[in-house]
Parts: structure tokens; sequence; C-alpha cells
């Protein structure tokens, strides 16, 4: 449905891509607990490896649940689909867009 | 009986109530007769409602300026006697805790920026429509609103004294987070049409949502001690059974004007209520967590005063003008156990950016939630405070050591779960020109999908954070750009306000103490 | 059993209620004495500082019970002084009495 407006209405995003230059964001969503209220969001480089992403940005975050434990194994998805990213790769490499939500939980 | 007056013969002299209204609504207005009427009132037509009779619009208050005068400046009398009384007789001692101030500061924080918006407003409808009663309506309403905020201004500068959080109020509703929330909602209302707005803030806020946002509050501030803002809210309030009325009255007026205007009606009340009603969420978590001594949960409240009333009673009045309930109500009402619970653990692991401090709640809040809510409470929140207790024993406290992702709608952080999975956070996804866009719930994502032009604009606090718009890239940045001073956020015990509390209590009991020390001398 | 509690379920469907909030004080105590004196069907339920009547159709303050019980002139704009919420619809609000129900 357009917009009933008196006159041109075309605005642009505030939280386009372009405003982030090479980073962008990336939520993480903790699908197997209740303790982080909401999803996080982090901003994070386009080029940054998975590896650093989970050891800078990840761990951090989550290593503030009591219940944490950084041995066990977790899952992944993207895109409502399940995702093995190697530590290598690059977000942009691994299909994470600006935006996007990776969904984890602990490996059953 | 024998007090009884005399009254007939004094009152023939003046009009009747009906004459003096319609000589005040009708007798003054005027047709342009250098200019067309369409030009004179520019923005009518533009969002499709058609209105053929605007003489057709019946105010049921009747009201006259000289009797809006008469007691407004009445109820202003009544107020401000009980402001200066509390004052003068240190009233802020006697609360339950100084911890039921928070409460208010999300209030002054996040609603009385609101009521300056729709003086703003009202005062624009009071220009634009094209009939003299709902233009006086309009003008009355205004001029209500500057008085609400004013005079919660007025009550609440008492605390500011002595109490932190309260000290910054209009620039922290333009830039902390969750003041987000009902800003982003009032000023998606200033942004629509004149009909829109009219049915988004005099129908679904004013009349739907009003009594679950203002009722309860004010049982709970006679509860607590807060003398000053029961009666600031019973002024306001009794101003807001006219604006209610004015709500009712717009949308049976719409409805009855065209036929075609129903389709158009029924989609601002389906978006609008979901937009109200996100925004009472801030309201659910202070009656279960921040009032330290109950009045009534959020799930009676929300079935004494939105279901019974307005489903029960109001929507069936409107299925005689087709009007069905709103979309997305059984969702809500799928919440009602869920809602107080998720918003507060969510503030509570966020508030060391807020301006409030949150706590824990004590194990017999605890019971009291259980008792409350025995459906959920036990099953999916209590393990959380639990498990908190032991975190907190160990020397932590749950601070989340990041930033929410936010809705594009509500703005509220996505803590909303799936209906009836109430452990399956909401993850909804619309893409719109090449960027995805995350919505908290089916409401939000109707409504984003309805109008995406308009959402991709949001000023999503988290976003322009992370862009380094708001004060520099670390915490301590940030809250300063907030305006928020050390003693307003993060946790209570110990906070500023706990410790002044602590030592004027004990203050006081040495006070009533010392003379019998002294008789016993 | 069942049919009967069917059938009260459609009666009580069919009158709706309407009802309205007041500030419980002093002053106000007269007014809701003559509301609950007019309207023999109301219920009214207490919150701190408030009084809830509610009452299946129709609630209506009459100008003259009011001013019994007051003791004094009193007009239905005074109504406002009193009012804090109510659900209806405001159909009457005249010199002599103010009616709150439901249009349909």
């Amino acid at each position: 449905m357009a917009i009933k407006s008196l006159g041109e209405y075309n605005f642009p995003s505030r939280s386009a891509a372009e405003n982030y230059g090479d980073d962008q964001l990336v939520s993480v969503w903790f699908q197997d607990t209740l303790w982080f209220a909401a999803p996080v969001m982090f901003r994070a480089p386009r080029a940054m490896t998975w590896a650093e992403f989970k050891d800078q940005l990840f761990v951090p975050f989550a290593e503030e649940d009591p219940d944490y434990d950084p041995a066990a194994g977790r899952t992944w998805t993207l895109h409502g689909k399940p995702f093995e990213p190697q530590d290598g790769q690059s977000l942009a490499d691994l299909g994470v867009r600006h935006k996007d939500v990776i969904g984890t939980r602990v490996a059953a | 009986m024998t007090l009884a007056p005399e009254k007939k013969s004094k009152k023939t002299k003046k009009l009747s109530m009906k004459a003096r209204y319609e000589a005040l609504t009708r007798g003054l207005d005027w047709e342009p007769s250098y200019v067309a009427k369409d030009e004179m009132f520019p923005h009518l037509d533009y969002e499709g409602i058609k209105i053929h009779d605007w003489a057709a619009w019946e105010d049921p208050f009747r009201l006259t300026i000289d009797s809006y005068c008469k007691y407004q400046a009445e109820k202003d009398k009544r107020l401000y006697a009980v402001l200066d009384g509390f004052a003068q007789g240190q009233g802020h001692l006697s609360l339950t805790d100084a911890s039921y101030l928070n409460a208010m500061k999300v209030f002054i924080q996040g609603v009385t920026p609101l009521e300056y918006g729709a003086h703003r407003h009202f005062a624009y409808l009071a220009r634009h429509f094209a009939g003299p009663g709902p233009r006086f309506a309009a003008l009355c309403q205004s001029i209500d609103e500057i008085r609400h905020m004013q005079t919660e201004i007025h009550t609440l500068s008492n605390y500011n004294k002595y109490y932190s959080g309260m000290h910054n109020w209009p620039e922290n509703f333009d830039r902390v987070w969750y003041l987000s929330v009902p800003k982003s909602f009032f000023e998606d209302a200033l942004s629509c049409g004149p009909f829109e707005f009219l049915i988004a803030v005099g129908f679904s806020f004013e009349y739907l949502l009003t009594n679950l946002l203002f009722v309860p509050f004010m049982s709970g501030a006679s509860f607590n001690g807060d003398l000053p803002t029961m009666t600031f809210g019973f002024s306001a309030q009794s101003d807001e059974s006219r604006h209610m009325t004015l709500g009712l009255e717009a949308i049976k007026f719409l409805l009855e004007q065209d036929e075609a205007n129903v389709e158009i009606v029924q989609g601002w009340i389906d978006k609008w209520f979901w937009r109200s009603y996100r925004v009472t969420a801030l309201v659910a978590q202070m009656l279960d967590y921040m009032l330290p001594r109950k009045v009534m949960s959020w799930k009676e409240s929300f079935e004494l005063y939105f279901e019974e009333q307005m489903l029960g009673g109001l929507f069936e009045d409107l299925a005689f003008y087709g009007i069905k309930p709103p979309r997305h109500v059984e969702d809500a009402i799928k919440e009602k156990e869920l809602l107080s619970h998720q918003v507060y653990w969510t503030l509570y692991q966020f508030s060391f950016a807020a301006g409030f401090t949150t706590t824990a709640p004590t194990d017999e809040h605890l019971d009291w939630l259980s008792q409350a809510y025995p459906d959920t409470f036990d099953k999916y929140y209590r393990p959380l405070w639990e498990k908190e207790k032991k975190n907190i024993e160990n020397g932590g406290r749950h601070f989340a050591r990041g930033l929410p992702q936010l809705c594009q709608v509500c703005q509220v952080p996505m803590l909303f779960t799936e209906p009836g999975e109430p452990s399956v956070l909401a993850q909804h996804e619309s893409e719109f020109e090449g960027e995805i866009y995350h919505t908290c719930s089916n409401g939000c994502q109707w409504i984003f999908d309805r109008e995406p032009e308009k959402y991709r604009q949001a000023w999503l606090p988290v976003h322009q954070i992370l862009q380094g718009n708001c004060g520099g890239p670390t915490v301590p940045d940030v809250l300063e750009w907030y305006g928020l001073q050390d003693g307003d956020a993060g946790e209570y015990i110990g906070s500023r306000d706990h410790k002044n509390w602590v030592a004027w209590q004990g203050e006081a009991a040495a006070d009533t103490a010392a003379p019998t020390e002294k008789a016993g001398a | 059993m069942s049919e009967q509690t069917a059938a009260d379920q459609t009666q009580t469907k069919a009158v709706r209620d309407v009802g309205v909030v007041i500030q419980e004080s002093e002053s106000n105590r007269p007014v809701i004495e003559a509301i609950e004196q007019d309207n023999p069907e109301c219920t009214t339920m207490h919150t701190p500082g408030l009084v809830r009547i509610t009452a299946p159709g129709r609630i209506v303050i009459n100008q003259e019970t009011v001013e019994e019980k007051v003791g004094r002139e009193w007009e239905t704009h005074e109504f406002q002084m009193a009012i804090v919420s109510y659900f209806g619809n405001i159909q009457e609000w005249d010199d002599d009495e103010i009616v709150i129900a439901w249009d349909h």
C-alpha cells in the first residue's frame, strides 16, 4: 500500500549498509536460553573471519551467562538454515549480509 | 431535605446546556467568502476519508468556554494545594520505597513529552477540521494536553530535588534507547493525516488503552504513598474522559459519514491498536515489577480494562458499523501472561544505560508473581531469577555486554516470543528495495509491510550508536551523550537513591527514638 | 444445565455492562451514593483511590439525586470533577442527567 501523503514520499533507510563503511550489522540470536532477553547486535567488518567474530564479539558477550560453556559444541543457523562456518572464512564469504541474524544453540 | 435548594426558578434564566453549546459551536462559525472551502482546509481529502456533513458531529460533553475554564481552574487549584502540602510536609519520605520512583522516572521521561506532542497536534486539528464542533473539541484537548505536561513537571519536580533520573528528561526522550519506543510511536502518529491521527491517538490510544495506562497507575501511586502523582493522575484523567469521548465520537462520525470510510478506519484501528499496545509494554512491567506495593497484575488489568470493557463492550457496539476487533488482538491476549516478565527482564539487563535503576525481585515479590501468573511464571521466569540470585551471590550482576537487536516498527528490543511459544523469541524479516528489516511480531511486521517507505526511516538507537552518531563507541560515551549522570542508571541496591533513602529513613527513626532516650535519662 | 449456561451467556451478551470510574474522595461520596441509589443493579469495585461502578446496559446520574445527597446546587458539568474514566458511550449530558449506555 502506498503512503498517503501530501507530496512525494521517498526517504532513505537510516540503517542502510552504506552508513557502516566496510562494516555491517550482525545479530546473534541465542535460541536455547532466555538468559539474554533479546538477540545481540554487533558491528563487524565484512572481512572479519569467523574465528575473529567468535573470539572478539561472540564469546565476550556470551560468557556473561554463568552457564556458558566455552568447550561445548554449538550449532549455527543463517537464513533459517543450518550453517557450518569455517574459522578462516570471512563474514562476506559466508554469505552474512548487512543486518543478518545468526542463530545458535548448544549442540545436542 | 431542608437543605435542598429551590432551584428551578434560578436556572431558567440561563440557556440550557444544549443551547449554549449550539451557540458556541454553530453560531460562531462562518462560511469563507473570498477563498474556497478546500483552500481554507487543505488537508482533509488526501487520506480518502469522505465527510458529507460536518454539522452531524455531536459532542456529548457540550462543553463551553466558561465551564471549561471554571472546572479546569478548579482542578489545578486542588492539585497545587496537594503538591504544596506534600512538599512542605516532606511527603517524599513517606513513599513505600525510593525504588517506587523508577516508575515515575519512566513516566516523566516517556509520557510527559507525549503530552506536549499531543498538545501541538490537537492544535493543528483545531485549525484544520472543517467543522466547528470537532475544532472546538480538539482545541480543548490541545489546552488539556499542555496542562498535563505542565502539571506532570510540577508534580515530579519536587522529587527531582532529592532523587536521580529526572533531571534531563526532554533530552533523554530524544536520545535514550527505550524512550525511542514512545517517541517513535507518537511521531508516527504526528506524521499521519488529520483523520488517521484522530483514530491513532484519539481512539486507539485514548479510548482503547488509556484505562490500561493510567487507571491502575493512579491506584499504584495512591497505594505507594505518592499523593501528588495520584492527584495529578486524577486531574488529568478527568480530562481524559473527555478525550475518550472525542475519540469515540470521532470514530462513529467517520463511520456514519460514508460507507467507504469503514475500510480505511478498520485499517487504522488494526495498525494503531498494535502500535499503542506495544507502548503499553512499558506500563506492564511498571505494574508487576516497579511498584513496591502491588495493586493488580498486568494480566488482571488487561482482562478488566481491555478484554472486558473494550472487546466485550465497545467492539460489540462498533460491529453495527461493520468494524471488527483489531487485527492481531489474539496475539496480544496470548501475551498477557508473559509481557511484563519479558520486558522487565530486558530492562533489568540493560539498565546500565537507562535513566532509572532496576533490581532483582525479592523472594516475597517472586511469590506474588508466581501466584499472579500461575501458568507461566514458575515455568519460564522464576528459574531466570533464581539463576540470577546465585549469580549475584557469586559476585555477578546480569548486565548484558552488548546492545540488543531492535524491532524496526515499535523499536522495542526483540524480546517478544512467538504466540503460544513462550520460549521461542520471535524473528520476523521483511525485505524492501534490497534491504532487510526485522520486526518483533506478526503485528509489527504487518505494519511494516503495509507502509515500508515510512518505517525504513526509523532512527533505531542501536543502529545509530553503532553508526557512531551517539557520542562515541563506548558505554560511558553514550551515557554522556544521553545526559545521564552518576546515580541515574544501573542497579538500585547501593545506588545513590537507595543510599540516601536508607540514610533518611535512619534519620527519621533516630529522630523518633531520641526523645524516648532523653525521657529515660 | 448446559442449556441454562448457554442462555445466560446470550443474555449477558445482549445486555453489556457499562461503567464509570470515580475518584474516591469525601467530596465525591455523595455522587457515588446517588449513582448507587439510581442504578440499583450496579456493582462497585474499590481499588486504592478509585471506585469503579458497573451496571448492565446503562448508568444514569441524576442531578436531583446528587443535589439531595450533597445538600446544595450541583450542575452536571461538575461531574467532570469526579469522573476518572468510563466505558460505554456518553449518550446524554444534559442539565438534569448524564446517561452512559452503549448505542447498539
